[in-house]
Parts: structure tokens; sequence; C-alpha cells
């Protein structure tokens, strides 16, 4: 062993050691951060049962027109399919809570019939309207089934404002505006079922 | 008995606490070591008699770094869903080649280092199964790192007092 052989080692194992690492990083990036989309999107997308749907329905957001609704705002939407068939409309919604905009992600079927509600974004009180972002949530999964006819128009809001729907606790103004973002999303599917569900379906 | 046990101990007091929340995630990250280890082992033992001792260093901080990025980076193609959570551990194998380099463990005897990765896996995989069945019982906190540390501490426990009640050993 010399201090000349020594530095040509070294010099030889950096660069054999980045160009390894180089390499290897070149060649799984795609694939790593394909993965890492795919476990993101089925994570946020569990609120459509799994088999309901194959498609990526992240990667194909809907165009949406007359996105400002009474009570909220239109984000964005996705359609899932299954074998090509549209299964479910997912919308984004931006609705003025108690204390600040709460986002909802808002799952409806190819009837209109609603199939789930999660919560993406909220400022709430921690503890009472906040408990709308718990996941799976209880106060939530209890609007599934019902659609724009069920319950009819006056149905949809507080029993305390003459509806169907209990509030959460100690949080009046949260729920009103979830039920009302919700509401709106549903008849705003039923006004423009056709640009979102395309051809297909036939009721 | 080496340079710096201490250290060595506790780079695998780390790993030991953070990466056995799930027995499956505990094997993994083994299975990482060994490999790492054992590259790094190979590389090293051709390396050794060319480098001056200045260069050793430099060459062992090379070698760590290199096997240890490209291990990780395979194991996230593997399974990007399993590695996740043991990522930052992954990391933590180069640091424990240098210090283990640094100890000699690879100028001591096979059976020595033998010795030393069967325990870190078992050690490993046994506390990574107690914690899962512990967390699915009930108790959740067996699944956080103070349960961890609760947990090694009980089994350090109840290893002194099994050795102490056997006085023949």
């Amino acid at each position: 062993m010399s201090r000349v052989s020594s530095v040509v080692i070294l010099v030889l194992l950096a660069g054999l050691g980045i160009g390894a690492t180089y390499l290897m990083q070149r060649t799984s990036a795609p694939r790593i951060a394909a993965e890492q989309r795919l476990i993101d999107s089925r994570k946020l997308l569990d609120l459509l049962p799994a088999q309901t749907y194959d498609n990526q329905p992240l990667e194909q957001p809907l165009a949406l027109a007359d996105i400002t609704l009474p009570s909220s705002t239109l984000l964005g939407g996705y359609l899932a399919t299954k074998a090509g068939q549209p299964s479910a409309v997912l919308l984004r919604s931006q609705t003025m809570g108690y204390e600040g905009s709460i986002e909802l992600l808002i799952a409806i079927d190819s009837h209109g019939k609603l199939l789930g509600v999660k919560t993406l974004k909220q400022s709430e009180t921690p503890g009472l309207g906040g408990k709308i972002a718990d996941w799976p949530n209880t106060w939530l999964q209890g609007f599934a089934g019902k659609s724009r006819s069920d319950p009819d128009d006056a149905g949809w809001a507080l029993k305390k404002d003459q509806g169907q729907f209990d509030q959460v606790a100690g949080a009046t103004s949260t729920s009103r505006a979830v039920i009302g973002a919700i509401h709106d999303a549903l008849r705003y599917f039923d006004e423009h079922r056709q640009q979102l569900i395309g051809s297909g379906t036939h009721d | 008995m080496t340079k710096s046990q201490g250290l060595q101990n506790s780079l695998m007091l780390a790993p030991l606490i953070g990466a056995t929340t799930s027995w499956a995630a505990a094997l993994g990250l083994w299975l990482m070591f060994i490999v790492v280890v054992s590259a790094y082992g190979a590389g090293m033992w051709a390396l050794r008699s060319r480098l001056v001792p200045i260069a050793r260093l430099l060459a062992c901080l090379l070698l760590s770094a290199t096997l240890t990025s490209c291990a990780q980076m395979a194991a996230q193609l593997w399974s990007l869903q399993w590695h996740q959570p043991v990522a930052l551990y992954a990391g933590l194998i180069a640091l424990q080649c240098v210090v283990l380099e640094y100890n000699d463990f690879f100028q001591s005897p096979r059976l020595d280092r033998l010795r030393l990765c069967a325990l870190f896996g078992a050690l490993m995989v046994g506390l990574g199964l107690l914690r899962e069945l512990i967390g699915n019982g009930g108790l959740h906190l067996a699944t956080l790192a103070p349960g961890g540390f609760i947990l090694l501490g009980a089994l350090i426990a109840a290893r002194q007092a099994w050795t102490r009640s056997t006085p023949s050993h």
C-alpha cells in the first residue's frame, strides 16, 4: 500500500459510488413516484369501496362549469369508472364553516345517491366542529345513501331548522355548513349529470 | 472490550425501538442490515490491505454511503408501502457500518460476527412480534415509542431476574 495507489483507489471508489447511486436513482425515481401517487390516492379515495372502481380518478380531473353554488364552491371533480362505465363522481367542495373554510370530498354514485363524504381540510374548533375530520366518521356516514330527493329540499337541514339531520354536538354552524355543501353537491350533480357522467348511463 | 461498545449498542437501540412497530418492518430492516453489512464487509476486505489508514476512513465512508443509498432505493422499489415508516432507520445503517468498522468488527472472528447479527435479528423480530401482539390485543401504547422502551426495559428486567435466580450460571 502506498499513498499514490490509495489515492487512485479512493478516486475510483468515489466515481463508482457516485455513478452507481446516480444510475439507481434515475432508473427508480419514476416508478417510486408512481407508487407514491398510488398509495396517496388509495388513502384519499377510501370513501369509495375498492371494488367499485378500477381507474385513477385523481389523474383525470373533470372540467366543471357553474362552480359557484348557493352555499359552497366546487374546487374540482373526478370520475371513477369500472370497466369503462362511470361508477361514481367525486366533487371537491369548499364552504365557509364556523372558524374558516372547510373542504369536503363528496362521492356520489351514478344514480345520484351519496356514497360518502370526507373532510379534506378544516380549521374548526378542535373537539367540537373539528370532529368532522375524524376518519371513519359516524356523523358523515349518516349521510350515505341519501340523495337530492331523499330527503326533499326542506329536509336537507338540521333538526332544529325543521330538517332531518342531527348536528355534531356543540357545532351548529359547522354542521349547517357541511349539510349545505352536501346538498349543493347533490343538486349540482342532478343538474349537470350529463356533463359529469357523459354517455353511458340511462335511468 | 472494544473501543466504543456504547456507541455501537446505542446505534442498534434506535432501530430496535423505532422500526419494531410491526414484525414485518423489523424483519425487513434486519435483512437490509445484513445485506449492506455483508456487502460492506466484502468490499472493505478487498480494499483494507491496499489503503493507508487515513484512506481507509474515507473509503469506509464512501462504501457505506453508496451501499446504504442503493439498498434504500431497492427497498423502495420493492415495496414502498412497507419501507416508508422505516426509511429513517434504514439510513442509519450507514452509520452503523462506520461504527462497526471503528470497533474492528470486521476483523473479529466469524463466529462473533454471526452471533452479533443473529442476536440483533432475534431482538428485532422478537420485539416486533411482541409489540404487534400487545398492540392488537388492545394496549395501543405498545406500538408507540414509549411502549417500546417500557417493553424493552421489562424484558431486560425479566432476563436479569432469570439469570439471578439460577446461580449456577
